[in-house]
């Protein structure tokens, strides 16, 4: 099972989900990725369209304003 | 009672507001500063003002412009970054988020990553400021504050943002991913 | 996550809010309440992570709409509010205030721009600021950008005012509408609008 980390650090909005989507793509099911950045509003991207694909997530604030989030390309029912 | 506070201090202190909280006070704050001043939210025109005033640190005369014939204008060109109050209302803005983000714990400065990004930010902010000034303002004044003033031109500029979002997008996606 | 670093920035962001105090007491009204909305706009927008450049790129982008049908909520909310002022000014005194201008080609252009430059940048107007007060460096490049760019607007408005400004109507929606029927005519348009991004949502997501 993959653990994939890409450090989104000081990128804006869009480029860390589109990062996080590319990574997804490559992995399998049960494969988890996680992004590493300090844009809060790169958070509410990224979780609202994994809620939306049905993927598992959770957020680790790491730092003052740094957090990682883990995406599990998994499938719901 | 101790329940109450603390929750107060958290919703205040820590926790992010969903979407439609924010989007609702915005709309109601935006209301209350139309019906004390007579004019809804614009930041843009605060930007045309320091650029102005710089310019004329610099010993430009813009007074001479057409854009800034009329009272408001020429009365702003005579002031400074601290006594106009499209100016100030933008420093409260920055003021307001530093605010925030100090009382979650959040604050941290982020540096620039690498010059593409730089060079976009920098390009990306004059099409944005050229663009306001001809169709009289930004997101803020040409769009959020438009639109509920009843004016078309809000729904044209609302449609158009979305048109040259998407052509953004392309080429965001091209260059910088 | 450092606890005292919390405590500390906590300290220092209340002791910030001295300077509004420091207005109250010693500016003009006026220049105080311009501080004080900014601040609490400025709050606002942090604190809820609004950003403007994702209600109109994440539709298209990731399918994601929570963030458009938040945008859409506070134009409704201002749709039925700003036009009672409006009206209470008018009827008084004959000035129509508010964020009203003409329709026209440079409407169009102006747009076009200011999109395709928001997602470029990565920040509109507001979100610029609201991110210069996060700490993000980059976004005073976007600032210097935004200045630089409304200057150059300024200096060439009057070729713009010439060609098409002063030929474009002012299409105020009660004038075709009445001030009733404008109202509904628009918050049936914010109802019209949610149901084809929620529509065209679903299609245009993000797959892997």
């Amino acid at each position: 099972m993959a653990n994939v980390k890409i450090d989104c650090m000081y990128e804006a909005c869009p480029i860390p989900l589109l990062k996080l989507a590319r990574e997804l793509k490559k992995l399998e099911q049960g494969d988890v990725v996680v992004v590493e950045t300090d844009h809060s509003c790169a958070i509410l991207n990224i979780t609202e369209w994994a809620e939306k694909e049905k993927f598992d997530y959770w957020i680790d604030e790491t730092n003052q304003g740094e957090w990682d989030i883990h995406v599990r390309k998994t499938r719901l029912k | 009672m101790k329940v109450f506070f603390t929750n107060i201090f958290i919703i205040v202190f820590k926790k992010t507001w969903p979407f439609w909280v924010g989007g609702s006070i915005l709309a109601v704050l935006n209301i209350l500063f139309f019906a004390l001043t007579q004019r809804p939210w614009k930041i843009t025109t605060g930007f045309t003002y320091w650029g102005a005033w710089i310019f004329q640190g610099f010993g430009g005369r813009p007074n001479n412009w057409s854009y800034f014939q009329g009272e408001q204008k020429m009365v702003a060109l005579e002031q400074w970054f601290y006594s106009n109050d499209l100016s100030i209302l933008n420093f409260g803005v920055i003021l307001g988020a530093l605010i925030s983000v100090l009382l979650s714990g959040q604050f941290k400065i982020k540096r620039i990553k690498n010059f593409k990004q730089a060079a976009f930010a920098l390009v990306g902010g004059i099409i944005m400021g050229y663009g306001t000034r001809i169709s009289f303002g930004c997101n803020i004044g040409a769009f959020f504050s438009s639109v509920p003033s009843l004016s078309f031109s809000g729904y044209v500029y609302g449609f158009f943002v979305v048109i040259g979002a998407w052509l953004g997008t392309k080429i965001l996606l091209k260059y910088l991913l | 996550m450092n606890s005292s670093v919390q405590k500390k920035q906590g300290l220092i962001g209340l002791l910030l809010l001295l300077i509004l105090v420091y207005y109250f007491l010693f500016k003009e009204w006026n220049i105080f309440q311009s501080l004080l909305f900014g601040t609490l706009f400025g709050f606002t927008l942090q604190r809820s992570r609004f950003c403007f450049v994702s209600c109109f790129r994440d539709p298209i982008l990731f399918g994601n709409t929570r963030i458009a049908n938040a945008l859409l909520l506070s134009l409704a909310i201002m749709t039925v509010s700003f036009p009672v002022i409006q009206k209470i000014k008018f009827d008084a005194t004959g000035v129509l205030v508010g964020a009203v201008y003409p329709t026209g080609i440079h409407t169009v252009v102006g747009a076009l721009l200011f999109g395709f430059g928001m997602v470029i940048a990565g920040a509109c107007a507001s979100g610029t600021l609201m991110r210069i007060g996060e700490g993000y460096l980059l976004q005073i490049l976007v600032l210097g950008g935004f200045v630089i760019g409304a200057l150059l607007g300024a200096g060439t408005f009057e070729w713009w005012d010439n060609h098409f400004i002063s030929q474009s109507p002012v299409i105020f929606l009660p004038e075709l509408f009445g001030w009733v029927g404008a109202v509904l005519f628009q918050l049936t348009f914010l109802l019209f609008v949610y149901l084809v991004i929620k529509y065209y949502s679903k299609k245009r997501s993000l797959k892997i």
